[in-house]
């Protein structure tokens, strides 16, 4: 691509790497819990300025704006490649900033704290490892990083069913990932054959000859590990348990973050890849993410947890992704792409939310809540905003991209776009029904009445903010997407 | 016996002279800690001198060579006999070992192993397998007081006794057939018409009997946990690692110069592989205890290194070693936690009684989580390169069937090792207040921790050296 990458400041590589030796510094000052927290602060900080910062080489064409590429492990064709694009600039950005939530809302973390803001620091550097590698080892390896910190995570600082949860988070994930890496290597071995070349670049394994049946078979193994992550309708499961149990800063990382990963995945590599197999496999895809949008709003509706019922918005909220992609146009595309951002955006906002509550009331039931309006008025109007943008309510944030979605779906199966209007009337019961239990209705006794402190506002504002921004003025991040969306569409040769 | 062959076999008899200079003076000298020491030293400069002389020689009395393969394979267990070593500094103080016997049997060990990795000839490979396993015969029994290390070493005994008989038995048919201990010349006799002779097969049958019993393939098993569990910690370590090594190193010539009429032997071994695979993994998935979760873990990558034997040639031998250095530093490492948790009663083995032990001794802890990640191959820890580079030579030499129940077997593999770490950082605690370790521990243990992250994230050093070793 670029010529002159070797010159280039090696600005992505830095964005990567700066998170692990914030890590390491805490893991070195793990005596002075205060020190690590501000260690943490001040590394998502700085990833999250560089990340904007990348944002000013932004081009808007398709294309990586940023690459890097250096030989790594040859005895094995593995190269360290990574890229930059529209796409994935925006999937940074987004990463970089709900890093900085998530370790700000877990400031007053007093269990081994050192440990805990080192694993969400190296868990910021798997995930935008994912979005950046550009060789497929690379992105395994990077895809695995997740894994290790979340599972600590979720095990050791989780709620009550944290063992079962963290242990079934892990085994859903590999055996994706595992599926993964064996159609990677046959892959590999396969171009390796054809052109006497062994690589594991992306770009070259896009031009392996490959017969039908074998394309269908890899990119099934691809999709197994990216349908475990999204999750895609039967492989769902471990995601309300992981959501549930995790700590808050887990739960934003996870609902926020680790969950676009899989998406990701689908568009930049088994895509591409296998263009064939993936229109094959779109009126499928289109009728899992179906019955994903409205399975997951029916069982949030007959939950009584309040994290679960978010958690259960989140599995609803990706199979509308998941529709936009398979609509396979421009405009969903676009639409997919945004929703991904603003359900980042809205649903960490809702997580945070939701543990602000409970450190107050010391219950996420929605039988033993109500009355937060009274209470803690502050706090309530946040979650009722920030749960009207999850609704889909036109000005914030969810509503730019399912708005999209709807009308791209609409002119490639009507039919589609008319259950998924549907899925947006479901989404809008169970979220009322929250909302209502929680801050109307009789008030429950708080133990602590205190409304936002300090940190909180501090939190919770720019979320807020950009909740109304992304619902009404999304135009600069639909520029960005533009031309890598259509680059991609052109690429897989569909309709 | 010429001055070049003696200079040939220099690393072997610094081992072995040592071992009995050791011996002898400790019977006056009862200092244990000396004797680790110059034990350590002795080890030591064996692997230098392995690693750094040029022999003269190509191969010594028509039964040991000394090609790059044969001094890599010294390097390696003198270095894995120094690091037990290392870590019996402190265990051996507690439980009163005394230090010139358990150094120079130690020694014993490591000139055993280096001989038989070694060996050109059968004769060759029965006097090295003896030599080491006539050692650990002993050291697995070293606690006199313990009733369960005299136990474990009387079943290895048993065990290892028969597999002996099985060994000589099979070595004296392929003679009759061939007249030659000679590898080459033995294998070529047994050979008519690019296919095995009924009576080399028989041979070859003896064989593998044999070299299952001592790399714990299923199902000749069943003393692997018993075993590993009575035996003291640095030895279970060595039992693991070093010791099966060295077996199947040796046998990795052997298979390839067997060639294309090996056809029915490499169906037994591909379905030796994938019982041990399955059938470790299952058996694995209910210990609650750390030493006998290991046992079963040791027993499922050598299935794993099985896929590495039948793949041959330069593809599964470099995987093989890549793959055997480094199962060698997590699963060595292990032990070694085992070891510097251990108190003067007990080892600290059962689940039941590490709870919450990642609080109190976080460090040791983490360390555990590390080697139990890398054994079950999740990068960027290095046993995830090991596992890549073995699928992969699977996959390329059209063995796809083994690498897809392997990965099998590694997802399964995952739960039995979180199991550890679930119980070390995620439940309440009722461990109590350990030794705080010594520093030679800490040294050791650090020196693994080191090299499987550093191997994790850049393995080429190492896959360099293997490839330079089998070209």
């Amino acid at each position: 691509m670029t010529a002159d990458s070797s010159l280039q400041f090696p600005l992505l590589s830095l964005l990567l790497w700066l998170p692990i030796l914030g890590a390491l510094l805490c893991l070195l000052w793990y005596k002075a819990p205060a020190a690590s927290r501000w260690i943490a602060l001040g590394t998502s900080t700085a990833v999250f300025v560089l990340s904007l910062v990348a944002g000013l080489y932004s081009t808007g064409s398709a294309g990586w704006f940023l690459y890097e590429d250096a030989s790594w492990i040859e005895h094995f064709g593995i190269r360290y490649t990574l890229g930059m694009d529209g796409i994935s600039l925006l999937l940074i950005i987004l990463t970089a900033f709900l890093q900085l939530v998530a370790v700000v809302i877990s400031w007053d973390q007093d269990k081994f704290s050192a440990l805990f803001f080192a694993l969400i620091l190296v868990l910021g550097t798997g995930i935008m490892g994912v979005f950046l590698a550009l060789d497929l080892i690379l992105f395994y390896l990077f895809w695995e990083l997740m894994l290790i910190p979340m599972f600590f995570l979720i095990g050791v600082w989780g709620y009550k069913r944290k063992v079962y949860a963290a242990v079934k988070f892990f085994l859903f994930t590999l055996a994706g990932s595992l599926c993964l890496l064996l159609a990677v290597i046959s892959l590999h071995l396969l171009h390796g054959e054809q052109t006497g070349v062994y690589t594991f670049a992306l770009e070259a394994l896009q031009q392996t000859r490959l017969s039908f049946s074998q394309e269908m078979l890899f990119y099934l193994c691809f999709m197994a590990a990216f349908a475990v992550k999204v999750p895609i309708f039967p492989f769902h499961s471990w995601l309300p348990d992981a959501h549930t149990e995790a700590p808050v800063a887990a739960s934003v990382d996870l609902a926020g973050l680790l969950l676009k990963t899989g998406v990701y995945g689908m568009i930049r590599f088994a895509f591409p890849l296998f263009p064939h197999a993936a229109e094959k496999s779109l009126p499928v895809l289109a009728v899992l993410a179906l019955i994903g949008l409205f399975y997951a709003a029916w069982i949030a509706y007959l939950q009584t947890d309040i994290k679960r019922i978010v958690a259960y918005s989140s599995i609803s909220h990706l199979g509308f992704v998941l529709l936009g992609l398979a609509a396979w146009n421009q405009t969903a595309w676009e639409g997919s792409l945004l929703l991904m951002i603003n359900h980042g955006v809205t649903t960490g906002a809702l997580f945070i939310a939701i543990a602000l509550i409970h450190k107050r009331t010391g219950t996420r039931e929605i039988a033993k809540l109500g009355g937060i309006w009274k209470s803690q008025p502050n706090l309530a109007a946040f979650f009722l905003l920030f749960s009207l943008a999850s609704l889909g309510l036109p000005g914030l944030a969810n509503f730019s991209g399912e708005i999209l979605i709807l009308i791209g779906t609409f002119s490639s199966n009507a039919v589609w776009a008319i259950f998924a209007v549907g899925g947006v009337l479901f989404s809008a019961a169970y979220i009322l029904r929250m909302v209502q239990g929680t801050i109307w209705g009789p008030c429950c006794e708080p133990f602590d009445k205190q409304d936002l402190g300090g940190r909180e506002w501090l939190v919770l504002i720019p979320l807020a903010v950009l909740v109304v921004i992304l619902g009404c003025y999304p135009q600069p991040l639909l520029d960005s997407l533009r031309e890598p969306v259509s680059f991609m569409l052109r690429q897989g040769g569909q309709p | 016996m010429s001055f070049a062959a003696l200079q040939s076999l220099l690393p072997q008899l610094i081992l072995a002279l040592g071992a009995t200079a050791v011996l002898m003076f400790g019977a006056w000298i009862p200092k244990r800690r000396l004797w680790l020491t110059v034990g350590l030293l002795l080890a030591l400069s064996a692997a230098l001198v392995a690693g750094l002389m040029e022999a003269p020689l190509a191969e010594v009395g028509g039964m040991y060579a000394t090609t790059l393969y044969a001094r890599f394979c010294t390097v390696v267990w003198s270095l894995t006999i120094a690091a037990t070593l290392l870590i019996s500094f402190r265990y051996a103080d507690l439980h009163r070992f005394g230090g010139g016997e358990y150094t120079s049997l130690l020694l014993f060990a490591a000139a055993g192993m280096s001989l038989l990795s070694a060996a050109t000839s059968l004769i060759g490979l029965f006097l090295g397998l003896e030599a080491f396993t006539l050692v650990l015969y002993i050291l697995i029994a070293f606690n006199r007081t313990d009733d369960r290390g005299a136990e474990a070493g009387l079943k290895y005994l048993v065990f290892g006794a028969v597999a002996t008989g099985f060994l000589a038995f099979g070595i004296a048919l392929i003679y009759a057939a061939s007249g030659s201990f000679h590898f080459q010349e033995a294998l070529a006799g047994i050979q008519i018409e690019g296919a095995l002779r009924p009576i080399g097969l028989a041979g070859w049958a003896m064989l593998l009997v044999a070299v299952g019993f001592k790399i714990s393939l299923v199902p000749f098993h069943l003393w692997t946990p018993d075993v590993y569990q009575g035996a003291p910690a640095p030895i279970s370590g060595v039992l693991a690692t070093a010791a099966k090594g060295a077996v199947l190193t040796a046998f990795l010539p052997l298979l390839t110069m067997l060639g294309e009429s090996g056809a029915e032997i490499k169906n037994v071994l591909w379905l030796l592989a994938i019982i041990t695979m399955l059938v470790g993994t299952f058996a694995a998935l209910p210990q609650t205890n750390l030493k006998r979760m290991l046992a079963y873990s040791s027993v499922v990558h050598m299935g794993y290194l099985l896929i590495a034997l039948l793949v041959g040639g330069s593809d599964g031998g470099q995987a093989l070693l890549f793959y055997l250095v480094i199962y060698s530093f997590a699963t060595f490492g292990a032990f070694g936690v085992v070891t510097s948790f251990a108190t003067e009663h007990e080892e600290l083995q059962e689940y039941e009684d590490l709870r919450g032990l990642g609080y109190l001794h976080p460090r040791r802890s983490i360390v555990l989580a590390a080697f139990m990640l890398s054994l079950a191959g999740i990068p960027p820890l290095a046993g995830f390169f090991a596992k890549f580079g073995l699928f992969q030579a699977a996959l390329r030499n059209g063995y796809a069937g083994l690498a897809i129940i392997g990965v099998f077997a590694s997802l399964v593999s995952v739960y039995y090792y979180l199991r550890p770490i679930i119980v070390l950082f995620m439940q309440e605690r009722s461990a109590y207040q350990l030794h705080p370790g010594s520093k030679s521990e800490y040294l050791l243990l650090a020196g693994c921790f080191v090299a499987i992250l550093a191997l994790g994230i850049y393995p080429e050093p190492l896959l360099n050296l293997v490839v330079l070793v089998l070209p």
